[in-house]
């Protein structure tokens, strides 16, 4: 936890190691100057001093307090000045913020994970959770679309996940490149592939805002009931601190209630698709 | 609850006595406007008594427009802010439930609502757009300020309301209690002409609560067809005194401004990839109405209008909120 005396004073961290994931995307290994302790799919507000910051849940495991993995896509004008950061540099932190996954009500569970694109930082984090606890699961299946095979991130953690017993793992992508033999098509499209005991399973969804409504949509159809979905919600989380307003969805401040809804919860909104 | 009364000229050199102590705002007319002034030795006889309403909305004591919220704080000297009216009063507690959340407790809002005695003046008058007791406030204050004050000619009376309250009111000198049997006839009679004054103005306009289900009903069409006189200067929302978005800006070593934001601007809720759900101006304009109608009272427990009508005064397109609700009833 960042400093709790000034809710707006972040935390300083040493970037030890910038690990590129794919042309867009980068990890950035951050040692914080106090450990700090976050559950898994809560966010963080990482700041370029003097720059800015921006919300991302961190991808490393929630297991592992001394240090900090964060999976960032350059796409915006902070985002862009971040993936010029070299080791060495001092960023800032503030959080964790919000409610993450609720991952002891999975026990007992098949948990069916989709995702698309840098959805998988957060969804990386909460592999590393279920795997940790994987003797109270049924089954963990992850099934992950990216553009394209190149802009898939964190390739060797398919391989991984594989060799984990109750670990299944499906990939497709937009665009095929040379040397893919797997799917071609939408993430969604994988789930018609998969067998799961629906009426003993969770869904969780993370990706960008087109993939989680026609993911949800497609869960829906399947048979999964509106609170077994777990939705990571991306709106412009700037305090973090349930102040700002910048993150309103309804009557929701993302940052503070969410950013992880079950469907059941914000299904009755209509602003959520937006 | 209980009055205490004084004159007029004891009451100002009593506040004189306290600027030794504390930094006291007044309001004062001038031929602009009324608004609160910084009171100085030998200038009591300019404080604007019971008069709606200061231009300026209290929350702006409590939350600056800009400020460092990484750097030491400035609100340590105590404060008396003298003059707001009810419905600012009443638009402080929304401002208390946001940022004195128990999870997380802004330092800067905490001081200087910890350090600030609020004496309420009651409203004996209306402007053009209040509408307060359509939304069930009062144009005066028994609850929520810490003293309220009528004055009568030379007679100063102070409804002392909270335990802070109380401890104020023993620096007043020579000031005395009013028993239980000693009317106060005259409050009674401004609040009925003045309750009566906005009853007139306000008929059929529907309360806080209707006015929640009829926005959320609201089609496209009307969003449209209001949005199109606006401009998105964000005058409705910083003239507010419910309103409290910010933007927090980076400066270096990690310091931070919080700087107030608005709805009304345009990427107020954009994202890094570039969506924006608030890109087009009706939709704007509508997430403001719903904010204070329709979701703020989903989540939290206090109003987000309290009726001051600034919005309306101040708005350059000349857009009136209750035409709006009218026109949905």
């Amino acid at each position: 936890m960042t400093d709790n005396t000034n809710i707006y004073k972040p935390l300083r961290a040493n970037l030890v190691d910038v690990i590129e994931e794919s042309p867009l995307i980068k990890t950035f290994v951050l040692i914080p100057e106090r450990e700090f302790v976050f559950s898994t799919g809560q966010f963080i507000e990482l700041s370029v001093d003097g720059v800015g910051e921006a919300p991302f849940t961190p991808s490393s495991s929630p297991l592992v307090t001394d240090k900090l993995e964060v999976t960032v896509m350059k796409t915006g004008y902070v985002t862009n000045i971040m993936h010029e950061l070299k080791p060495g540099a001092v960023m800032g932190i503030r959080g964790p913020y919000g409610r993450g996954y609720p991952v002891k009500s999975f026990e007992g569970k098949e948990v069916l994970i989709l995702g698309g694109g840098c959805g998988l930082a957060p969804i990386r984090s909460l592999l590393f959770t279920l795997e940790h606890m994987k003797d109270k699961l049924e089954k963990v299946i992850l099934c992950y679309g990216s553009k394209s095979p190149t802009d898939c991130i964190y390739k060797p953690l398919f391989s991984r996940l594989n060799s984990i017993d109750k670990f299944e793992t499906y990939r497709t992508v937009d665009r095929t490149e040379e040397g893919w033999d797997g799917p071609v098509g939408v993430a969604t499209a994988l789930l018609d592939k998969i067998k799961v005991k629906i009426e003993n399973s969770v869904a969780v969804v993370c990706g960008p805002p087109i993939m989680m409504k026609f993911g949800t949509i497609r869960i829906l159809e399947m048979g999964y009931r509106d609170d077994q979905i777990y939705l990571s919600m991306e709106k412009n989380m700037s305090c973090g601190l349930g102040k700002c307003g910048h993150c309103m969805m309804g009557e929701f401040f993302v940052c503070k209630d969410g950013p992880v809804f079950t469907y059941k919860e914000i299904k009755h909104n209509p602003e959520i698709w937006k | 609850m209980y009055y205490i009364t004084l004159r007029k000229e004891d009451w100002h050199h009593s506040l004189e006595k306290l600027l030794l102590t504390c930094d006291i705002f007044v309001p004062v007319k001038d031929e602009y406007s009324l608004d609160y002034e910084p009171f100085r030795l030998n200038e009591a006889e300019h404080i604007s008594y019971n008069m709606p309403k200061p231009a300026t909305p209290l929350k702006n004591f409590f939350l600056p427009v800009r400020e460092n919220v990484t750097a030491g704080s400035d609100g340590r000297k105590p404060r008396i802010i003298i003059g707001a009216p009810n419905c600012d009063i009443e638009a402080l507690l929304l401002l208390d439930e946001i940022y004195l959340d128990e999870t997380f407790t802004d330092p800067y809002y905490r001081q200087r609502r910890n350090n600030t005695t609020l004496i309420s003046f009651d409203c004996f008058g209306t402007n053009d757009h209040c509408h307060c007791l359509s939304y069930g406030v009062k144009p005066y204050s028994v609850e929520h300020a810490d003293l309220a004050l009528a004055a009568d000619g030379d007679d100063i009376c102070l409804r002392v309301i909270t335990a802070r309250g109380e401890e104020f009111a023993t620096l007043l000198s020579p000031a005395r209690k009013l028993n239980d049997t000693e009317s106060v006839s005259f409050i009674e009679q401004k609040r009925q002409s003045v309750e009566a004054s906005l009853a007139a103005k306000n008929k059929g306009l529907p309360d806080y609560h209707d006015t929640g289900q009829l926005v959320q009903k609201a089609g496209y069409a009307v969003w449209v067809k209001y949005a199109s006189k606006c401009v998105s200067c964000g005058a409705c929302t910083t003239i507010c005194p419910t309103c409290s978005c910010f933007l927090l800006i980076d400066k270096p070593d990690f310091e931070k401004v919080k700087q107030m934001d608005a709805c009304q601007y345009p990427g107020f809720e954009r994202v890094a990839g570039g969506e924006d759900a608030l890109f087009e101006l009706p939709h704007r304009f509508r997430n403001r109405y719903m904010c204070k109608y329709v979701w703020k009272p989903q989540k939290f427990k206090h109003m987000a209008c309290t009726g001051c009508g600034r919005c309306i005064e101040a708005c350059i397109g000349k857009i009136n909120k209750n035409e709006l609700f009218m026109e949905l009833t």
